[in-house]
């Protein structure tokens, strides 16, 4: 070791330390750049197991119960979202999906019309490398016929019963109502006219995450010092 | 895959688990600044008197190795950056706040962390600093209302200086460590300039 570096004091040995660390990081950017890989065999592994959706029974159970820890997209344009969405939803169109500053540790349920445009999405915002994106199965076509309008058995056995129950209150949570069996079964037009009556969207209150900054407000960030 | 951090966000560790985590670190945060003699209030407040600024040298060097350690684990690929949670930048209301905090710690003697550590080790005026804490957090709850629009008067997005000043990562981190290791000269002179005056 040459002399000078031994009769520097260990103060300021760490500076020099830190400064050669921190000119060198002037070629070490920490962030990955803007071109992705794409993962295709995990992909398609994660749309096999359908570990990619969330079913919309499952999700109405969510936002009844209020969870906050995960923020509802929906896709469609802002004049389709004014006229109904799903509540604690939050309106990003497909266009400026990329631009929407989503953080990437988000667990994100995306939905759409159908099912294409979130599928699109949910493939978009992986190859970003956000983490946690779910679609909700079936877009809002099926959360209207499973949820807001669930179809029930005219003459319910007693277990069918407890669960027609079930499906009533859920129904009628989200300001829809269950349809019988027998209206729907030769009419398939019953879903194509339920968006025409869509119910106005309960007031169901938002998770304050679901509005606000990027993060479940059950995380809250302590300062230092 | 190698484990990779944030380990909470790749799920190394739950929620819970998280919480058993934040304690161990916040004992050994409170242990470090007792043992760097930041429990003492004539070691805090010295820093404005300029003779001794240990405060601004330990605060400003754990800047400095945090942000080395996460630049170079992140360009490693052991760090996702992205996922790190950066708190919400609402600018006039923080600097505001920031100038509270900073009447608080002149005329109290402590910061909140250093407060809950002197407290730990049985001082009075640590305790006292902690109760006014409490007091403050009441009260600012209370008139919440009122705050409330100003408390969240800006973006709200997180603004980085990168982000802010369009300048490349690196850039800044070498920026950054400039200051300091300036910071640390221009402090060693203050401290022998104002330590006769503060005899």
């Amino acid at each position: 070791m040459p002399g000078w570096i031994s009769r520097l004091t260990l103060n300021q040995k760490l500076a020099g330390a830190a400064l050669l660390l921190g000119a060198a990081a002037l070629f070490a950017s920490p962030y990955p750049g803007s071109k992705v890989t794409l993962d295709a065999k995990e992909l398609s592994l994660i749309v096999a197991s359908e570990a990619d959706h969330v079913e919309a029974p499952e999700l109405a159970a969510w936002i009844i119960e209020g969870r906050g820890d995960y923020r509802l997209v929906d896709l469609r344009t802002p004049a389709e979202f004014d006229r109904y969405h799903i509540p604690t939803a939050q309106n990003i169109p497909m266009s400026v999906l990329t631009d929407a500053g989503l953080g990437r540790q988000e667990t994100l349920v995306l939905y759409s019309e159908g099912g294409i445009h979130s599928a699109q999405a949910w493939m978009l915002l992986r190859a970003q490398g956000y983490t946690a994106v779910y679609m909700l199965k079936g877009g809002l076509d099926e959360w209207n016929d499973q949820v807001v309008f669930p179809v029930i058995a005219d003459n319910p056995t007693p277990e069918q019963r407890a669960r027609d129950e079930r499906l009533r209150s859920i129904a009628v949570f989200f300001g829809g109502q269950p349809r019988s069996a027998a209206a729907t079964a030769g009419a398939a037009a019953a879903s194509v006219a339920a968006p025409a009556a869509m119910p106005a969207a309960p007031k169901v209150v938002a998770p304050p995450s679901a509005s606000g900054a990027a993060k479940p407000a059950a995380k809250k960030k302590k300062e230092g010092c | 895959m190698a484990m990779m951090a944030p380990l909470l966000k790749y799920g190394v560790f739950g929620d819970e688990a998280s919480l058993v985590v934040a304690f161990l670190i916040g004992i050994g945060f409170g242990f470090f600044l007792e043992r760097a003699g930041f429990g003492s209030a004539r070691k805090l407040v010295s820093q404005f008197y300029l003779n001794d600024l240990a405060v601004f040298k330990v605060m400003f060097t754990a800047i400095v190795t945090a942000m080395l350690g996460v630049t170079y684990l992140g360009w490693l690929g052991w760090l996702d950056l992205s996922l790190v949670y950066l708190v919400p930048t609402y600018l006039m209301p923080q600097v505001v706040g920031g100038l509270i905090l900073g009447v608080g710690f002149v005329v109290g003697g402590y910061c909140p962390g250093t407060s809950v550590a002197a407290t730990a080790t049985g001082r009075v005026d640590g305790l006292i600093y902690v109760l006014g804490i409490f007091a403050g957090m009441f009260a600012f709850a209370e008139l919440y209302p009122l705050l409330k629009g100003f408390y969240l008067s800006g973006s709200g997005e997180a603004m980085t200086l990168p982000g802010t000043f369009g300048l490349p990562y690196g850039v800044v981190v070498f920026a950054v460590v400039l200051m300091a290791v300036g910071g640390f000269y221009g402090a060693g002179l203050l401290e022998k300039k104002f330590a006769a005056a503060g005899e």
